[in-house]
């Protein structure tokens, strides 16, 4: 059944629907019909509490719509650029983590990968003694009278 | 986003050693018997803060030292050689100061010796510090 509500008519009905209104039984199309009484110009002042209560249902539920849909749109962005940034390091972790691998075999153990890295770092570095040992080598008398003995004989 | 990605630094330290031939050295023996990788990344080593450092040590391979020097001189390229040792014609020590990659310094270390046995080892770094001064640390006496 429709009842529709005509201004300066039938304020009667009007009042009776937002009775039963506040009472939490009216239907849905009954609270419409409410809204688009409320909704008209030129109400008498009595009509201006329930025209409030519902304005701002209304104006809320407006509100919300529009404030919601930017940030919900931002919060897409962010959460995606997030997931690539959190999958690039999950990515980096696994390829760049630290291990050590001796004979095919991994060991993630700090202390031992780092002892094998200074290990390999001591192996370069003692190149140094090397290269000095030859420097001295070339001193060396012994050698050098060795290395002239050979043209002692032409 | 590259943009993006370039200023959390990621896209730097994805590609440093990847334009590199030396990266195929511990690809192709990394994970061989009698060699010893390390990785290390971010971490501090002694007094050194390296941003990533990479070794390997392989163990009586002759092939894989002319592999590796093929890779040097290849990488040679822009490159300012700090050091080499040559030994019978062939250079058993490089050190090599590679141009910097975003801010990143590089270098690359090799060296072979044969006794007692033969004896490979080749090491790559970055570090946020000056590459002169990493060298400095690494080649003091140990």
């Amino acid at each position: 059944m429709k009842i529709v509500i005509k201004h300066k008519t039938d304020f009667s009905k009007a009042d009776r629907l937002i009775e039963k209104y506040y009472d939490g039984l009216t239907t849905v199309e009954e609270e419409k019909q409410i809204q688009h009484f409320l909704s008209q110009p030129d109400l008498p002042e009595r009509f201006e509490v329930d025209k409030e209560i519902f304005g701002y249902f209304d104006h809320k539920k407006k509100k919300l719509h529009k404030s919601i849909l930017p940030y919900f749109r931002w919060a897409s962005v962010a959460a995606l650029l997030a997931a690539i940034v959190f999958s690039l390091q999950i990515y980096m972790n696994t390829n760049r983590s630290n291990y050590a691998c001796i004979d095919g075999k991994k060991i993630y153990d700090v202390h031992q990968i780092k002892s094998q890295a200074l290990e390999s770092l001591q192996d370069v570095s003692s190149k140094t003694n090397e290269v000095e040992d030859g420097f001295k080598n070339l001193n060396d008398h012994q050698l050098i009278e060795q290395q002239l003995d050979v043209f002692s004989g032409l | 986003m590259l943009a993006l990605l370039a200023g959390l630094g990621i896209l730097p330290n994805l590609n440093a050693q990847n334009d590199l031939q030396i990266s195929r050295v511990f690809e192709v023996y990394g994970e061989k018997k009698g060699s010893v990788m390390v990785e290390l990344t971010d971490e501090m080593l002694d007094g050194y803060d390296f941003s990533l450092f990479k070794s390997i040590t392989i163990n009586n391979n002759l092939p894989a030292a002319d592999f590796i020097r093929k890779c040097l001189a290849k990488d040679e390229a822009g490159a300012k050689k700090v050091k080499q040792v040559v030994s019978n014609g062939v250079p058993t020590s490089i050190y090599l100061q590679l141009p910097r990659k975003g801010s990143l310094y590089r270098l690359i270390l090799f060296n072979e010796t044969y006794k007692p046995v033969q004896k490979i080892t080749l090491i790559y770094i970055e570090s946020k510090n000056d590459s002169e001064d990493v060298l400095k640390l690494i080649l003091k006496k140990k």
